[in-house]
């Protein structure tokens, strides 16, 4: 029985590696996100702010100063008047930052303004970033600890300043470390490279068989059918992890995936239950299809929404209750999230928890994956 | 036979052919739905970040502080609770911080003393954590303003260059997003009606033909755009009714989106005749798709986004579709061209790619050559 399986096995694993456009098929929508996630990292955040300074005073300098220092939000570039109302205008910059003339005689008498011009005709979001940014650099003028640094100085510092706002920000870090936003996305990609092979790639062998007639073959075959059934699920699982594991060590190797000490083990078990639930759903989708060009349709939508309703590219808990619910139903969830906190926080509090729900929804879609295809092949 | 009989008899075969295909053209359309759902998740997750509030204090003040943290425009979602609570929230993930207003702070404030509020934050993400901290000073500032407090030297005043009202991300995400969905169902569909004649062996007969190459592309590509035109139109209303997004140009935003289902049809097509294999196609535009759609301005106008980043954009098809969709939709300009340079280029796409096309399917050698060649491009069976 186990040399029927491992030749089952054996020989999906060889159509497989010789099926360059399948490999692609699976791989390529994933690593498309992974170049969305890098290309959102350079784009995300620091908006282009021109800095138009026309008064020259101590406190006018200060305040241009101040801007320019907070590298976090803005990309600063100093202008005339003229030159930044064409740059607004032409989209060089998505806001005009003016300290006026009388800056310095105004802030003597309390009732100095900084200018923003701002090109709020996109959307709220980006205004919103810029509004904030130029209040906090504002704020700093008369309260230097509300600056970007300040917050969390004012903790390291144990130091509480008075300023005229009477109210000041003490910032505890629940983590000594933190992660950045490529490295905290790039890894629900790797869930989504799992699941793509996982389920594209045996669905599109299962229905190949049914699509090609082989299946009748494999029947008349003197091994058992359990072995050739079982034969397939291994063989899917060693294609998959035949895939994953370049990109598991290009991950390492780039330092995307680092995981505390003493993870990695339950790291590995975390992508092992994965691997065995993609495969398990990949039976159940070739089986129902029947077709490779309509598995792969069908398994790119059921990975897309495996993926962006497991919170693969948001944070689940900040959403609406409705998709919190919704996401509750779907495993990818539990993997996402036993995943991050394998790899991003020390402990491995829950881990137990969505591992368990994982192993169950794994187990589940191996067995009926298996039972099915048995049935289906026994009527094919 | 004279170019409109030839056109027409392209276009009927043609979606005869996709009759025959609807499983796969509605997964195609569920694909399309798919994208604009999931955008939409990302475009809720960009704002409002749920924060915990410990009001230890009561008293007016600290409400007013309260207040203040709400006003701060799409920052926070203010969620009061208990000290153990919070904790709690903030350890399972739930908030991104918890904030806490001590006992006593209405008295110090009103003392004129500085209180220092202890904000425990989840700093997981680097990117939520800077949103959390550019945000908390703007309460502070109008708490501070709100109380007319002394020694306040500067205030900021806004010019914005609309005063009518601003568009929300998820409204602009959206729209965009209908220009994804175009590509990739008109994409697909145009790419599938070139390559099931490599994968059918047509081909050659449709070199026999008694009609010229050029009048049979563009009865396939107008039938694949038309099948496309309708499913675009389920996504259109989706959009419109799901998300309440009244086109500020209805003429103009169905003719933005005909056009852009038509040059697509043609890239597609373009595409088809190239890779001339259906597995190839779908998860090429599928992996193709994202990567093009966020370097277009889908998310903001690409120019903010760097110049290098802005000039590649110009590569995107859908860098010229979200500048016309964004201007008929919302009346907004998210590209530094004029918007009838958006709608001149996806127009001049159009005959190109299909002109790119015809080429692809006259190249006779190719074909020949392929069918002495091993095909590498379907699952293949392995030699015993």
């Amino acid at each position: 029985m186990m040399r029927a399986l491992w030749g089952t096995a054996r020989h999906d694993l060889a159509i497989w590696i010789r099926s360059p456009l399948a490999i692609l098929a699976s791989l390529l929508p994933a690593l498309g996100l992974g170049a969305l996630v890098a290309v959102l990292t350079v784009t995300i955040g620091m908006q282009p702010v021109a800095l138009v300074q026309e008064g020259h005073g101590e406190a006018a300098d200060q305040m241009g100063h101040l801007l320019e220092a907070d590298s976090e939000a803005y990309l600063v570039q100093r202008m005339s008047r003229d030159d930044a109302a064409g740059a607004l205008w032409q989209q060089r910059v998505a806001a005009v930052v003016v300290i006026p003339a009388d800056f310095d005689a105004r802030v003597a008498v309390a009732d100095a303004h900084l200018e923003l011009f701002l090109n709020n005709i996109v959307d709220v979001d980006l205004a919103d970033d810029i509004r904030r940014a130029v209040t906090r650099s504002l704020a700093e003028l008369d309260a230097p600890q509300l600056g970007f640094t300040g917050e969390r100085r004012s903790v390291t510092g144990g130091v509480l300043l008075p300023n005229p706002f009477r109210v000041a920000i003490a910032e505890e870090l629940l983590r000594e470390t933190d992660t950045g936003f490529l490295a905290y996305q790039m890894v629900p990609i790797l869930v989504l490279i799992v699941l793509s092979v996982g389920v594209l790639g045996t669905g599109m062998m299962v229905a190949r068989d049914f699509e090609r007639h082989t299946a009748k073959l494999l029947l008349l075959s003197p091994a058992s059918r359990v072995a050739m059934v079982a034969g397939k699920l291994t063989g899917g699982l060693l294609a998959t992890t035949a895939l994953l594991l370049p990109v598991v060590g290009a991950a390492v190797l780039s330092g995307i995936l680092v995981p505390p000490p003493g993870h990695w083990p339950a790291l590995v078990g975390l992508l092992f239950l994965l691997v065995v639930m993609s495969v398990g759903l990949g039976l159940l989708l070739g089986l129902v299809v029947r077709r490779t060009r309509l598995a792969a349709m069908v398994g790119l939508n059921a990975a897309a929404y495996l993926f962006f309703l497991g919170g693969g590219f948001s944070t689940v808990a900040f959403l609406p209750d409705w998709i919190q619910s919704a996401s509750r139903l779907v495993p990818t969830s539990y993997a996402i999230r036993a995943l991050r906190q394998a790899l991003f926080y020390p402990d491995l509090q829950g881990f137990g928890h969505d591992v368990a729900v994982l192993a169950a929804c794994a187990l589940a879609a191996a067995a009926l994956g298996v039972l099915s295809l048995g049935r289906a092949w026994r009527r094919a | 036979m004279s170019w409109p009989v030839a056109v027409r008899a392209a276009l009927v075969l043609e979606l005869q052919q996709l009759r025959r295909q609807k499983a796969f053209v509605a997964l195609t359309v569920l694909a399309a739905l798919t994208f604009l759902a999931t955008m939409s998740l990302f475009g809720l997750t960009g704002s409002e970040l749920p924060l915990a509030v410990v009001d230890e204090d009561q008293g007016a003040l600290a409400g007013r502080f309260v207040h203040a943290l709400q006003g701060v425009r799409h920052a926070f979602s203010v969620r009061p609770m208990g000290g153990d609570a919070a904790l709690a929230a903030l350890r399972s993930g739930r908030v991104i911080g918890a904030i806490t207003i001590p006992k006593g702070f209405g008295e110090s404030v009103a003392r004129g003393d500085t209180v220092a509020l202890v904000v425990r934050v989840d700093n997981l993400n680097t990117d939520l954590t800077s949103d959390l901290e550019r945000a908390l000073p703007n309460a502070i500032v109008a708490f501070g303003d709100g109380l007319g407090l002394p020694g306040l030297r500067a205030r900021l005043v806004e010019k914005d260059l609309v005063t009518h009202g601003e568009t929300g991300f998820l409204a602009y995400v959206s729209v965009s997003a209908l220009g994804l969905d175009a590509l990739i169902i008109a994409g697909i569909l145009g790419a599938l009606a070139m390559a099931r004649e490599w994968e059918g062996r047509t081909v050659k007969m449709l070199r026999l033909a008694p009609a010229s190459l050029g009048t049979i592309v563009a009865g396939k590509v107008l039938a694949a755009a038309g099948v496309a035109a309708l499913a675009m139109l389920v996504t259109t209303l989706v959009v419109t009714f799901g998300y309440g997004i009244v086109p500020a140009l209805p003429i103009g935003s169905a003719l933005a989106i005909a056009l852009c289902v038509l040059s697509f049809a043609c890239m597609g097509a373009c595409l088809g005749a190239l890779l001339r294999r259906t597995l190839a196609i779908v998860p090429f535009v599928f992996g193709m798709a994202m990567p093009l759609y966020i370097d277009c301005g889908a998310l903001e106008p690409t120019r903010f986004d760097g110049e290098w980043i802005w000039r590649l954009a110009h590569l995107s098809p859908l860098y010229y579709a979200t500048g016309l969709l964004e201007w008929t939709f919302h009346g907004l300009r998210v590209t530094p061209e004029p918007v009838w340079l958006d709608a001149a280029v996806l127009l001049a796409l159009a005959p190109i790619s299909a002109t790119l096309a015809r080429i692809a399917i006259s190249r006779r050698r190719d074909t020949e050559h392929s069918r002495q060649r091993p095909r590498h491009d379907e699952i293949r069976d392995v030699p015993a």
